[in-house]
């Protein structure tokens, strides 16, 4: 018995131990806290003087998820909502465990936030039934299928206090950039993972689109990284370009698919920022970070009472910008067209190491 | 008061997952890796179910079953065509993940609207005074009953033998009893309870989603070992423990959150708490080796 | 009635490792025949054992219980004519379980294991009167868990659980050699006891030669695959620990020991 206790009191204090070396990172202030007092009362004005709390719940750790959250607290300050100021954040991380999610919105709710922002489908569902029986509205971001994920009707319109954006892919506009970039192309290849509902959706897309834009497609499912370099393999001897998509277990490998293309000489793009950055030739696609301040204004607007969740639709990312990379267009020797690229959102002139 | 609920409620919802597991791991002494594809696959069977609008308790009875034939299918691979036990569970989990894909069309279901044996418009109007511990009481309910169950199978003749499988293969063949077929039949119960609590879990947090498997193992096996291990030497019955360490199990975690654990470190801390009670509360299973 | 006919068993079969244990080996025991086997260690008494009861597969030859073919039973259906106690006390019990749940696992054997009641509360009392027998007091400690017990209790535990209901032939294995001596006599006591009271046709595999001599009424010793010495009741009657000592001694001298 005496084990047992001192098992448990070890394992206590352990954890207790844990929390409190981490307790002051539970929310790291950014840099406008420091800001002055004259522009505090300016903010607190803005805001009808009110504090808000709101409980962010985060599946998974994952970049660009991550930067949903950094941008969605931008996006808020740029209405006047600050963290540390007149915002308090808490943030949990479920670690994709939907279980977790759900104990998390829990608590979120027990401790009578102002608002729950969930990142990706599982944490939006459990917010969403947690809150259930409350009035407390869920804000969500990176949730690719609102509709099929059950948050929005088939018209768009919210089914309930809960509205937010969709990282769905813009697939029309992509195949543009592709047909603009590349004259003579005929054919495209993407890899996929045959797990991840958003790949197959998406490919799904592709497959509609392409024949409009002159292209044939060509797709190759795996199931791991491990499949990864003989997918490529496969798929570069017979298409003029890959395409990627956001597809988790193929952007962990991307850096062997890019390797393989670059030795074939053939382009691949990609579909959001951070992709570009690390190799892909262009993207028409999302920047998480621009996709958190579009989701952060729409929290504002309910958290200042200008709009309820309910009556707002959720939202696509409103402005798909063009990336470049134009150090990866001189290892292919492919000639850009100059005035396309000006219309960037960003270029980049090397290749993140 | 909110987040005990909710611990409470989870705690049950998972402690009949652990039971499951409390059957393979304590009983039958077989490291069963399927109940990571079995939990999802009881979600996966019910939110199929519910969208196409059969009644929730219906669902839960077709997951039960569901998990039964994913239990048989890791005893057959394991008896039958003597794979080890553990690969025998990995090769079935993995299975299970395109499995429970198939049965649902995508990886994501919500059940928002529908009906579940936690919500309906019988139990709602039972509980309209207190509509706070309505799913707790639901999730007791169905805690109990499961426990109570398993009690009384584990009495009977074929409860008898299940227990002496994992204590001593050797006595079940004296006793002319095929012990493949045994162990079969114990995979088979605690696979379908743990479909069970996958169906209950999936109707309490109103979605399914692919991945809600991953760690099932882990936290059934945590609250196992927590449980028995603290009321090792007490009148508590090892089921009754069972239901009370996935509670603790599901506090820890509650409080993790609560102190504003950086998320990160969350499973180490798991893993960390789970081995000084490994450690601290050693009973090295006196297993009986195979043929003298 | 119990017959061995031409057996040939391998271990290793088609590696360099190749060894051949029985080459065309046959035995028959008849029934009420109590066999005491001696023999060095490898000579094969208990890889018979095995091939009786089914543990181990042969590579030729048949064996028949009462003029059936039972070659390619499984063992557990051949159990059901066959009791058996191990060396090891824990093979024969199980530890988790009370001694009465042992008891009524044993007296459950041959019929199905539904999901009626696990123990009868009826034949406590049978129970109880077997335990009393041995005389270790197990009779007060029903709820007890068989782990807790000494290997000695243990293994009159599994003596009486594979003897509790009807069955043709009782195989021993050495169920002696890991008591200490006292225990040993009173459990070789028992055995003789029951096997006597209940008539079993009976294999008794062990070292020590004074139980070899003095219990059963048919010996042989075993030496590489073979019985080398195959004495009935009468010729047995008249052996003494030493001729068998002698034997042994002889043998080990060919082989080179």
């Amino acid at each position: 018995m005496k084990k047992r206790i001192l098992a448990l009191v070890l394992g206590l204090a352990m954890i207790t131990a844990l929390a409190g070396c981490t307790k002051k990172e539970e929310t790291p202030k950014p840099a406008e806290s420091s800001a002055t007092p004259n522009s505090d009362s300016k903010k607190e004005e803005a805001t009808d003087g009110k504090n808000y709390t709101i409980g962010i719940s985060q599946f998974a750790v994952h970049g660009s998820l991550d930067n949903c959250r950094e941008g969605f607290l931008q996006g808020l300050a740029q209405e006047g909502i600050v963290e540390g100021q007149n915002l308090t954040v808490t943030y949990e991380n479920a670690q994709a465990d939907t279980g977790t999610a759900g104990q998390i919105a829990d608590s979120f709710v027990a401790n009578g936030v102002d608002m729950i922002c969930a990142i990706a489908t599982p944490s939006a569902a459990s917010a969403y039934t947690a809150t259930m029986k409350s009035n407390i509205p869920v804000i969500y971001t990176a949730v690719s299928d609102p509709i099929s994920a059950g948050f929005a009707r088939v018209d768009g319109t919210p089914v309930a206090e809960i509205t937010g954006t969709s990282d769905k892919l813009p697939v029309e506009q992509q195949l543009e950039m592709i047909r603009k970039m590349l004259p003579d192309a005929k054919s495209i290849g993407i890899i996929y993972t045959t797990s991840e509902a958003n790949s197959e959706a998406t490919v799904k897309e592709y497959e509609a689109a392409v024949s409009k834009y002159g292209f044939t497609l060509e797709t190759v499912g795996i199931n791991t990284t491990a499949d990864i370099p003989l997918a490529a393999d496969n798929l570069l001897a017979k298409v003029d370009c890959i395409n990627n998509l956001t597809d988790n277990t193929v952007v962990q490998g991307l850096a062997t698919v890019l390797s393989k293309a670059n030795a074939a000489k053939i382009p691949v793009f990609g579909s959001e920022v951070e992709q570009v950055k690390n190799g892909c030739l262009a993207a028409v696609g999302l920047d998480y970070t621009g996709l958190g301040i579009q989701t952060g204004e729409m929290a504002a607007k309910v958290l200042k009472g200008e709009a309820k969740a309910s009556e707002m639709n959720f939202e696509l990312i409103s402005e798909c910008g063009l990336y470049v990379n134009k150090a990866v267009a001189t290892d292919l020797g492919i000639k850009l067209d100059d005035a396309y690229v000006g219309t960037a959102v960003e270029s980049f002139d090397e290749i993140a190491k | 008061m909110g987040i005990i609920i909710g611990v409470l409620e989870q705690g049950l919802i998972y402690g009949v997952m652990a039971l499951g597991i409390y059957i393979t791991y304590k009983i039958l002494d077989f490291p069963d890796l399927t109940v990571d594809g079995s939990f999802p696959m009881g979600a996966a069977v019910t939110a199929a179910l519910l969208t196409k609008g059969v009644n929730p308790y219906l669902a839960l009875l077709v997951s039960f079953l569901a998990g039964a034939v994913a239990g048989i299918c890791t005893g057959l691979i394991h008896v039958k065509l003597k794979v080890r036990d553990l690969l025998s569970g990995i090769i079935m989990m993995t299975a299970l993940y395109s499995i429970n894909l198939r049965i649902t069309g995508k990886a994501n279901v919500p059940i928002f609207s529908n009906e579940t044996v936690l919500e309906n418009s019988v139990v709602n109007s039972v509980f309209a005074k207190i509509p706070v511990f309505q799913n707790l009481i639901v999730a007791l309910i169905i805690a109990l009953v499961v426990k109570f169950l398993l009690d009384a199978y584990l009495k009977t003749k074929s409860g008898y033998l299940l227990r002496a499988v994992g204590d001593n293969e050797n006595l079940v063949t004296s006793l002319a009893k095929d012990q493949g077929r045994v162990k079969i039949i114990g995979l088979a119960i605690a696979n379908a309870m743990v479909a069970l609590g996958g169906s209950v879990m999936c109707q309490q947090q109103r979605f399914f989603e692919v991945s809600m498997g991953t760690g099932t193992m882990v936290i059934g096996l945590a609250s196992v070992i927590i449980g028995t291990n603290i009321f090792k030497n007490t009148k508590i019955k090892p089921t009754t423990a069972v239901l009370i360490g996935s509670i603790i199990y599901k506090g820890c975690v509650a409080f993790a959150i609560w102190r504003g654990l950086k998320a990160t470190d969350m499973k180490l801390i798991t893993s960390a708490l789970f081995l000084i009670i490994i450690v601290v509360t050693m009973d090295r299973k006196r297993k009986v080796k195979g043929n003298a | 009635m119990l017959e061995l006919q031409n057996i040939n068993k391998y271990y290793n079969p088609g590696t360099i490792n190749e060894m051949c244990l029985f080459d065309n080996f046959s035995l028959s025991v008849n029934k009420g025949e109590f066999v005491s086997v001696v023999g060095s260690n490898g000579s094969g008494k208990t890889s018979m054992l095995n091939i009786i009861c089914g543990s181990i597969d042969i590579d030729g030859g048949k064996i028949l219980i009462n003029d059936k073919n039972i070659t390619r039973m499984k063992e557990f259906e051949r159990n059901k004519v066959i009791g058996r106690v191990y060396q090891n006390p824990s093979m024969g019990t199980c530890p988790t379980m009370t001694i009465l749940e042992n008891m009524s696992i044993a007296d459950n054997k041959g019929k199905t294991f539904g999901l009626g009641r696990g123990t009868n509360k009826a034949r406590i009392n049978f129970y109880k009167e077997q335990l009393k027998q041995l005389n270790l007091g197990l009779e007060d400690k029903l709820n007890i868990k068989v782990g807790s017990l000494s290997g000695g209790q243990r293994q009159a535990m599994a003596l009486l659980m594979a003897t509790m209901t009807p069955i043709d032939f009782l195989i021993l294995d050495e169920h002696t050699a890991a008591l200490d001596p006292k225990t040993a006599d009173l459990i070789m006591e028992l055995t003789d006891k029951v096997v006597k009271e209940k008539n079993l046709t009976t294999i008794m595999v062990t070292h020590n030669l004074r139980y070899a001599i003095e219990y059963g009424n048919r010996l042989i010793m075993m030496h590489q695959g073979n019985a080398i010495l195959d004495k009935n009741a009468v010729e047995k009657a008249e052996t003494k620990v030493e001729d068998i000592l002698k034997m042994f001694n002889q043998i080990s001298i060919e082989c080179g020991n």
